[in-house]
């Protein structure tokens, strides 16, 4: 049914918006690296479909002090700011982890 | 042939056709209207530019084409809009199955027509918005001027009210055409 499809398809945006910032934090725990950077791993990963979400994203995480910035020069056109993540971020993603963790065990226990 | 127009994107400048610049600073007033987060917007809107132009330069690699609306319409799909949705090319109009469930019928509004004016613009605003003949109304207003003061009130009232159509989008909802790139384009040519 159409309307089944589209309210699954519903909560699965809900739940992609949910855990996106814990996405971030968690790309840039592993390495710092370039908006566009981020943009593909998330791609690749199906977690979001278009790259507007980010921005708004970045520029309120980077305002909270979850993760900041440096210009790098480029060999070609202008210099690109390049992501890093604060001691705040690692911090806050220590505990995005024990909440993601809570949640998914939760979820199984209900299941079962 | 085709007008261009030349456009700084990010720190980099670009050659792009006319009816692709209308239509990507309707896709930029958009984003920058719903991404709304106050004085933080303009960064936001930086850093989507910067990524704009990383897309141009990609595509067009080092040759020195011109940016055109195919390009700038691939290049909106992919960045879409700050809520996730996609743009659905029209401007200000965030429900997007209102748009299409009413069958191409376009939401027509009251502006002043800055481009017809005698006074403010109120005559051949109204002419445009109830698709009558702007001389026909013009004499209405007069006779009412001279029978009492209710038309020169309605005059003022409507001046004060009804906001002026000064963007190329306000005018196409003027006149109750979509707001199309090709539609904005016949309003950006007699400025």
């Amino acid at each position: 049914m159409e309307f089944n499809n589209s309210s699954v398809d519903n909560v699965r945006s809900q739940m992609r918006k949910g855990v996106l910032e814990y996405c971030i934090l968690s790309i840039l725990n592993k390495k710092d690296a370039y908006a566009s950077s981020i943009i593909s791993e998330l791609k690749d990963a199906n977690m979001i479909v278009v790259e507007g979400t980010l921005y708004p994203l970045l520029i309120r995480q980077k305002n909270q002090g979850l993760l900041t910035y440096r210009w790098e020069e480029s060999t070609q056109g202008p210099p690109r700011k390049y992501y890093a993540i604060t001691e705040k971020g690692r911090g806050q993603l220590t505990e995005m982890d024990i909440a993601w963790k809570e949640v998914v065990d939760t979820v199984e226990l209900i299941k079962k | 042939m085709k007008t261009v127009v030349n456009v700084g994107i990010g720190g980099r400048s670009f050659i792009i056709d006319e009816d692709a610049y209308l239509k990507l600073d309707a896709y930029l007033n958009k984003f920058r209207a719903k991404t709304d987060m106050g004085y933080h917007t303009n960064e936001v809107m930086d850093d989507l530019e910067m990524r704009i132009a990383e897309l141009f330069q990609q595509d067009l690699g080092s040759k020195s084409e011109v940016v055109n609306l195919s390009l700038v319409n691939k290049v909106i799909a992919q960045l879409g809009m700050p809520d996730g949705s996609a743009d659905d090319g029209s401007f200000g109009n965030t429900n997007r199955t209102t748009y299409s469930s009413e069958s191409g019928r376009v939401r027509k509004r009251f502006y002043r027509d800055s481009d017809n004016t005698i006074i403010g613009g109120v005559c051949s605003g109204l002419a445009a918005y109830l698709n009558l003949d702007i001389v026909l109304i013009r004499v209405l207003f007069v006779i009412c001027f001279f029978c009492g003061s209710v038309g020169f009130w309605a005059y003022i009232i409507f001046w004060i009210v009804a906001p002026k159509a000064e963007t190329a989008a306000q005018k196409c909802e003027m006149h109750g055409l979509p707001v199309t790139a090709e539609n904005m384009s016949k309003f950006s040519h007699n400025k």
